[in-house]
Protein backbone atom coordinates (compact mmCIF):
# COMPACT_ATOMS: atom_id res chain seq x y z
CA UNK A 1 0.00 0.00 0.00
CA UNK A 2 1.36 3.38 -0.88
CA UNK A 3 1.04 6.33 1.41
CA UNK A 4 -0.36 9.37 -0.29
CA UNK A 5 1.39 12.57 0.51
CA UNK A 6 -1.41 14.75 1.59
CA UNK A 7 -0.84 18.46 1.28
CA UNK A 8 -3.32 20.59 3.11
CA UNK A 9 -4.74 23.76 1.67
CA UNK A 10 -3.31 25.60 4.65
CA UNK A 11 0.17 24.33 3.78
CA UNK A 12 -0.23 25.49 0.21
CA UNK A 13 -1.57 28.89 1.24
CA UNK A 14 1.34 29.32 3.65
CA UNK A 15 3.86 28.23 1.03
CA UNK A 16 2.39 30.53 -1.56
CA UNK A 17 2.52 33.47 0.84
CA UNK A 18 6.14 32.63 1.60
CA UNK A 19 6.87 32.33 -2.11
CA UNK A 20 5.36 35.74 -2.78
CA UNK A 21 7.49 37.17 0.02
CA UNK A 22 10.59 35.57 -1.51
CA UNK A 23 9.75 36.94 -4.92
CA UNK A 24 9.38 40.45 -3.63
CA UNK A 25 12.40 40.35 -1.33
CA UNK A 26 15.12 42.66 -2.59
CA UNK A 27 17.76 39.95 -2.14
CA UNK A 28 16.11 37.87 -4.84
CA UNK A 29 16.97 40.30 -7.57
CA UNK A 30 20.55 40.87 -6.48
CA UNK A 31 23.11 39.31 -8.77
CA UNK A 32 24.83 36.28 -7.32
CA UNK A 33 27.84 34.46 -8.64
CA UNK A 34 26.71 31.31 -10.41
CA UNK A 35 27.67 28.34 -8.26
CA UNK A 36 25.33 25.56 -9.20
CA UNK A 37 27.11 22.94 -7.11
CA UNK A 38 27.14 25.11 -4.02
CA UNK A 39 23.61 26.28 -4.17
CA UNK A 40 21.23 24.00 -5.97
CA UNK A 41 18.29 26.24 -6.48
CA UNK A 42 16.25 28.11 -9.04
CA UNK A 43 17.86 31.36 -7.99
CA UNK A 44 20.80 30.81 -10.23
CA UNK A 45 20.24 31.58 -13.83
CA UNK A 46 22.88 30.44 -16.25
CA UNK A 47 22.59 31.71 -19.75
CA UNK A 48 25.42 30.34 -21.81
CA UNK A 49 25.80 31.61 -25.29
CA UNK A 50 22.97 31.92 -27.70
CA UNK A 51 25.08 30.78 -30.53
CA UNK A 52 22.74 28.12 -31.77
CA UNK A 53 22.37 29.98 -35.01
CA UNK A 54 19.40 28.96 -37.09
CA UNK A 55 21.40 29.04 -40.25
CA UNK A 56 24.25 26.85 -39.14
CA UNK A 57 25.35 24.38 -41.73
CA UNK A 58 23.69 26.20 -44.58
CA UNK A 59 26.90 27.92 -45.57
CA UNK A 60 29.41 26.42 -47.91
CA UNK A 61 31.66 25.84 -44.93
CA UNK A 62 33.33 22.73 -46.20
CA UNK A 63 36.69 22.74 -47.82
CA UNK A 64 37.45 21.23 -51.15
CA UNK A 65 39.74 18.85 -49.33
CA UNK A 66 38.30 15.38 -49.42
CA UNK A 67 38.71 14.47 -45.79
CA UNK A 68 35.79 12.15 -45.60
CA UNK A 69 36.98 8.64 -45.00
CA UNK A 70 35.38 5.48 -43.80
CA UNK A 71 38.21 4.84 -41.34
CA UNK A 72 37.93 2.71 -38.27
CA UNK A 73 37.45 4.80 -35.14
CA UNK A 74 40.75 6.28 -34.00
CA UNK A 75 39.92 9.41 -32.05
CA UNK A 76 40.41 10.04 -28.34
CA UNK A 77 38.42 12.57 -26.35
CA UNK A 78 40.85 15.38 -25.72
CA UNK A 79 38.62 18.17 -24.54
CA UNK A 80 37.82 19.37 -21.06
CA UNK A 81 36.61 15.97 -19.83
CA UNK A 82 39.94 15.30 -18.08
CA UNK A 83 39.85 18.61 -16.20
CA UNK A 84 36.40 17.85 -14.79
CA UNK A 85 37.21 14.40 -13.51
CA UNK A 86 36.09 13.75 -10.01
CA UNK A 87 39.08 13.33 -7.70
CA UNK A 88 37.34 10.46 -5.89
CA UNK A 89 36.88 8.41 -9.01
CA UNK A 90 40.56 8.33 -10.04
CA UNK A 91 39.88 8.36 -13.71
CA UNK A 92 36.51 6.75 -13.41
CA UNK A 93 33.76 9.04 -14.54
CA UNK A 94 31.07 6.80 -13.21
CA UNK A 95 29.08 8.30 -10.36
CA UNK A 96 29.73 7.03 -6.87
CA UNK A 97 26.05 6.36 -6.55
CA UNK A 98 23.33 6.94 -9.05
CA UNK B 1 11.30 8.74 -63.61
CA UNK B 2 13.94 10.66 -61.63
CA UNK B 3 13.52 8.40 -58.59
CA UNK B 4 16.30 5.93 -59.37
CA UNK B 5 18.72 8.71 -60.31
CA UNK B 6 17.98 10.61 -57.13
CA UNK B 7 18.34 7.47 -55.03
CA UNK B 8 21.70 6.64 -56.56
CA UNK B 9 22.81 10.22 -56.06
CA UNK B 10 21.68 10.37 -52.43
CA UNK B 11 23.26 7.04 -51.53
CA UNK B 12 26.55 7.94 -53.20
CA UNK B 13 26.55 11.29 -51.42
CA UNK B 14 26.88 9.70 -47.99
CA UNK B 15 28.86 6.61 -48.93
CA UNK B 16 32.24 7.22 -50.56
CA UNK B 17 32.56 3.51 -51.32
CA UNK B 18 29.90 3.95 -53.96
CA UNK B 19 30.87 5.18 -57.40
CA UNK B 20 30.08 8.66 -58.64
CA UNK B 21 26.56 8.53 -60.08
CA UNK B 22 26.89 7.77 -63.76
CA UNK B 23 24.14 10.17 -64.76
CA UNK B 24 26.22 13.15 -63.62
CA UNK B 25 27.67 15.24 -66.39
CA UNK B 26 29.66 18.44 -66.64
CA UNK B 27 31.31 20.38 -69.43
CA UNK B 28 34.77 19.16 -68.39
CA UNK B 29 34.40 15.56 -67.44
CA UNK B 30 31.77 12.92 -67.18
CA UNK B 31 31.32 11.73 -64.53
CA UNK B 32 32.86 14.71 -62.68
CA UNK B 33 34.46 12.69 -59.87
CA UNK B 34 36.40 15.51 -58.27
CA UNK B 35 33.48 17.89 -58.14
CA UNK B 36 31.25 15.23 -56.70
CA UNK B 37 33.89 14.57 -54.02
CA UNK B 38 33.85 18.27 -53.08
CA UNK B 39 30.09 18.23 -52.83
CA UNK B 40 30.11 14.99 -50.90
CA UNK B 41 32.59 16.48 -48.47
CA UNK B 42 30.72 19.75 -48.05
CA UNK B 43 27.44 18.04 -47.28
CA UNK B 44 29.03 16.13 -44.42
CA UNK B 45 31.16 19.02 -43.17
CA UNK B 46 28.17 21.37 -43.25
CA UNK B 47 26.03 18.99 -41.18
CA UNK B 48 28.87 18.30 -38.75
CA UNK B 49 29.25 22.07 -38.30
CA UNK B 50 25.51 22.43 -37.71
CA UNK B 51 25.80 19.87 -34.89
CA UNK B 52 28.86 21.65 -33.47
CA UNK B 53 26.85 24.89 -33.37
CA UNK B 54 24.01 23.21 -31.57
CA UNK B 55 26.14 21.21 -29.13
CA UNK B 56 29.06 23.51 -28.25
CA UNK B 57 29.49 22.17 -24.70
CA UNK B 58 29.62 18.58 -25.93
CA UNK B 59 32.22 19.66 -28.45
CA UNK B 60 34.27 21.36 -25.77
CA UNK B 61 34.11 18.31 -23.49
CA UNK B 62 35.42 15.85 -26.06
CA UNK B 63 37.49 18.23 -28.17
CA UNK B 64 36.99 19.31 -31.77
CA UNK B 65 38.63 16.30 -33.36
CA UNK B 66 36.63 13.72 -31.43
CA UNK B 67 33.42 15.70 -31.90
CA UNK B 68 33.87 16.05 -35.66
CA UNK B 69 34.61 12.35 -36.03
CA UNK B 70 31.67 11.35 -33.83
CA UNK B 71 29.30 13.79 -35.56
CA UNK B 72 30.42 12.49 -38.92
CA UNK B 73 29.41 8.95 -38.04
CA UNK B 74 26.02 10.29 -36.90
CA UNK B 75 25.53 12.40 -40.03
CA UNK B 76 26.21 9.47 -42.35
CA UNK B 77 23.74 7.28 -40.46
CA UNK B 78 21.16 10.01 -39.84
CA UNK B 79 20.96 12.52 -42.66
CA UNK B 80 18.42 15.32 -42.05
CA UNK B 81 14.81 14.46 -42.69
CA UNK B 82 13.79 18.10 -42.78
CA UNK B 83 15.33 21.10 -44.52
CA UNK B 84 15.03 23.00 -41.21
CA UNK B 85 18.49 22.56 -39.75
CA UNK B 86 17.86 24.31 -36.44
CA UNK B 87 16.44 21.11 -34.98
CA UNK B 88 18.82 18.75 -36.72
CA UNK B 89 20.33 16.47 -34.11
CA UNK B 90 17.34 15.92 -31.85
CA UNK B 91 18.37 12.25 -31.91
CA UNK B 92 22.09 12.99 -31.66
CA UNK B 93 21.85 12.38 -27.90
CA UNK B 94 20.54 8.85 -28.37
CA UNK B 95 23.36 8.27 -30.78
CA UNK B 96 25.91 9.56 -28.24
CA UNK B 97 24.42 7.31 -25.55
CA UNK B 98 25.00 4.25 -27.70
CA UNK B 99 28.27 5.39 -29.26
CA UNK B 100 30.90 3.11 -27.86
CA UNK B 101 33.96 5.41 -28.08
CA UNK B 102 32.04 7.91 -25.87
CA UNK B 103 31.10 5.27 -23.29
CA UNK B 104 33.70 6.46 -20.79
CA UNK B 105 31.86 9.80 -20.64
CA UNK B 106 28.46 8.51 -19.49
CA UNK B 107 27.22 12.05 -18.82
CA UNK B 108 27.83 13.23 -22.37
CA UNK B 109 24.41 12.27 -23.74
CA UNK B 110 22.68 14.14 -20.90
CA UNK B 111 24.73 17.28 -21.58
CA UNK B 112 23.64 16.95 -25.21
CA UNK B 113 20.05 16.62 -24.02
CA UNK B 114 20.40 19.88 -22.09
CA UNK B 115 21.86 21.62 -25.13
CA UNK B 116 19.09 20.30 -27.39
CA UNK B 117 16.50 21.65 -24.92
CA UNK B 118 18.27 25.02 -25.02
CA UNK B 119 17.94 25.23 -28.81
CA UNK B 120 14.26 24.33 -28.64
CA UNK B 121 13.77 27.01 -25.97
CA UNK B 122 15.61 29.50 -28.14
CA UNK B 123 13.21 28.92 -31.01
CA UNK B 124 10.05 28.48 -28.90
CA UNK B 125 7.17 30.94 -29.09
CA UNK B 126 7.39 34.19 -27.16
CA UNK B 127 5.24 34.47 -24.05
CA UNK B 128 5.03 36.83 -21.14
CA UNK B 129 5.75 35.21 -17.75
CA UNK B 130 3.09 35.39 -15.05
CA UNK B 131 2.96 38.55 -12.98
CA UNK B 132 3.55 37.35 -9.37
CA UNK B 133 1.04 39.93 -8.12
CA UNK B 134 -1.74 37.74 -9.54
CA UNK B 135 -0.93 35.09 -6.94
CA UNK B 136 -2.19 37.35 -4.18
CA UNK B 137 -5.62 37.57 -5.71
CA UNK B 138 -6.20 33.80 -5.78
CA UNK B 139 -8.95 32.19 -3.73
CA UNK B 140 -7.11 30.58 -0.83
CA UNK B 141 -9.60 27.75 -0.44
CA UNK B 142 -9.02 26.60 -4.01
CA UNK B 143 -5.23 26.90 -4.08
CA UNK B 144 -4.65 23.14 -4.15
CA UNK B 145 -6.66 22.82 -7.36
CA UNK B 146 -4.79 25.47 -9.26
CA UNK B 147 -3.10 24.42 -12.47
CA UNK B 148 -0.52 26.25 -14.50
CA UNK B 149 0.22 26.95 -18.14
CA UNK B 150 3.95 26.44 -18.63
CA UNK B 151 5.99 28.87 -20.66
CA UNK B 152 6.28 27.51 -24.25
CA UNK B 153 10.05 27.39 -23.91
CA UNK B 154 10.13 25.58 -20.56
CA UNK B 155 11.61 22.09 -20.39
CA UNK B 156 12.90 19.87 -17.61
CA UNK B 157 16.06 17.85 -18.15
CA UNK B 158 16.78 15.28 -15.47
CA UNK B 159 20.09 13.54 -15.02
CA UNK B 160 21.91 11.32 -12.58
CA UNK B 161 25.03 13.30 -13.44
CA UNK B 162 25.87 16.91 -12.47
CA UNK B 163 24.92 18.14 -15.94
CA UNK B 164 24.19 21.73 -14.99
CA UNK B 165 27.66 22.10 -13.49
CA UNK B 166 29.28 20.27 -16.41
CA UNK B 167 27.36 22.35 -18.93
CA UNK B 168 28.08 25.62 -17.09
CA UNK B 169 31.81 24.84 -17.02
CA UNK B 170 31.79 24.25 -20.74
CA UNK B 171 29.55 27.17 -21.67
CA UNK B 172 31.87 29.69 -20.02
CA UNK B 173 29.58 30.30 -17.04
CA UNK B 174 31.86 28.94 -14.35
CA UNK B 175 35.48 27.93 -14.23
CA UNK B 176 36.59 24.53 -15.28
CA UNK B 177 37.52 22.45 -12.24
CA UNK B 178 37.31 18.95 -10.85
CA UNK B 179 33.76 18.24 -9.73
CA UNK B 180 33.73 17.22 -6.08
CA UNK B 181 30.04 16.49 -5.80
CA UNK B 182 29.22 14.01 -8.50
CA UNK B 183 25.53 13.71 -7.67
CA UNK B 184 22.81 14.20 -10.21
CA UNK B 185 21.36 17.54 -11.22
CA UNK B 186 18.03 18.35 -12.81
CA UNK B 187 17.71 21.41 -14.98
CA UNK B 188 14.97 23.83 -15.85
CA UNK B 189 15.51 25.36 -19.28
CA UNK B 190 13.41 28.41 -20.06
CA UNK B 191 13.56 31.56 -22.15
CA UNK B 192 11.37 34.09 -20.31
CA UNK B 193 12.65 36.97 -22.43
CA UNK B 194 15.52 37.10 -24.91
CA UNK B 195 18.02 34.73 -23.38
CA UNK B 196 17.77 31.02 -22.75
CA UNK B 197 18.37 30.31 -19.08
CA UNK B 198 19.38 27.12 -17.33
CA UNK B 199 18.64 26.62 -13.65
CA UNK B 200 19.57 23.73 -11.40
CA UNK B 201 16.49 22.43 -9.61
CA UNK B 202 16.41 21.68 -5.89
CA UNK B 203 15.32 18.35 -4.38
CA UNK B 204 11.95 17.27 -5.75
CA UNK B 205 11.84 20.26 -8.07
CA UNK B 206 11.91 18.27 -11.29
CA UNK B 207 9.10 15.98 -10.12
CA UNK B 208 7.06 19.00 -9.04
CA UNK B 209 7.53 20.86 -12.30
CA UNK B 210 7.05 17.80 -14.49
CA UNK B 211 3.72 17.13 -12.76
CA UNK B 212 2.60 20.75 -13.07
CA UNK B 213 3.69 20.94 -16.72
CA UNK B 214 1.73 17.76 -17.39
CA UNK B 215 -1.41 19.45 -16.05
CA UNK B 216 -1.57 18.20 -12.47
CA UNK B 217 -3.10 20.55 -9.89
CA UNK B 218 -0.81 22.19 -7.35
CA UNK B 219 -1.61 19.93 -4.37
CA UNK B 220 -1.12 16.74 -6.39
CA UNK B 221 2.14 18.01 -7.90
CA UNK B 222 3.44 18.93 -4.45
CA UNK B 223 2.45 15.46 -3.21
CA UNK B 224 4.34 13.82 -6.08
CA UNK B 225 7.41 15.92 -5.31
CA UNK B 226 7.26 15.07 -1.60
CA UNK B 227 6.94 11.42 -2.52
CA UNK B 228 10.19 11.66 -4.44
CA UNK B 229 12.09 13.77 -1.95
CA UNK B 230 11.33 14.43 1.70
CA UNK B 231 13.42 17.61 1.36
CA UNK B 232 10.99 19.14 -1.12
CA UNK B 233 10.34 22.77 -0.15
CA UNK B 234 7.05 23.96 -1.64
CA UNK B 235 7.54 27.66 -0.92
CA UNK B 236 11.04 27.75 -2.42
CA UNK B 237 9.87 25.82 -5.46
CA UNK B 238 6.89 28.07 -6.04
CA UNK B 239 9.10 31.12 -5.74
CA UNK B 240 11.65 29.55 -8.09
CA UNK B 241 9.09 28.48 -10.64
CA UNK B 242 7.44 31.90 -10.80
CA UNK B 243 10.73 33.78 -10.47
CA UNK B 244 12.24 31.85 -13.37
CA UNK B 245 9.36 32.91 -15.59
CA UNK B 246 8.42 29.30 -16.32
CA UNK B 247 4.70 29.95 -15.84
CA UNK B 248 2.53 32.15 -18.02
CA UNK B 249 -0.88 31.56 -16.46
CA UNK B 250 -2.61 29.97 -13.49
CA UNK B 251 -6.18 28.75 -13.62
CA UNK B 252 -8.78 26.55 -11.95
CA UNK B 253 -9.72 23.58 -14.09
CA UNK B 254 -13.43 23.82 -13.30
CA UNK B 255 -13.49 27.54 -13.95
CA UNK B 256 -11.85 27.78 -17.34
CA UNK B 257 -13.63 31.02 -18.09
CA UNK B 258 -12.15 32.65 -15.03
CA UNK B 259 -8.71 32.00 -16.34
CA UNK B 260 -6.27 34.51 -14.98
CA UNK B 261 -4.97 36.97 -17.51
Amino acid sequence: MTVRNHITTATIAGSLAAAIAMLSAPAWGAPKPPQPTMDKCYGISLKGQNDCAAGAGTTCAGTSKVDYQGDAWKYVAKGTCDAMRTPKGMGSLMPIKS
Amino acid sequence: MFGPIQNTFALALLDPQRPVPGALVSHTASPPAKRFAVYRNNVVVGLVNALAKRFPAVQRIVGEEFFAAMARVFVIENPPRSPVLMFYGDDFLDFIASFEPAAELPYLADVARLEAARTRAYHAAEAKPLDPAILQSLDKAALGEIRIVPHPSAEIVRSKFPIVTIWAMNAGEIELAPIEDWSGEDALVVRPALEVEVRALPAGGAAFLSALFAGAPLAAAAGTALGESADFDLAANLAGLIGAGAVTKVFLANLQKDEMP
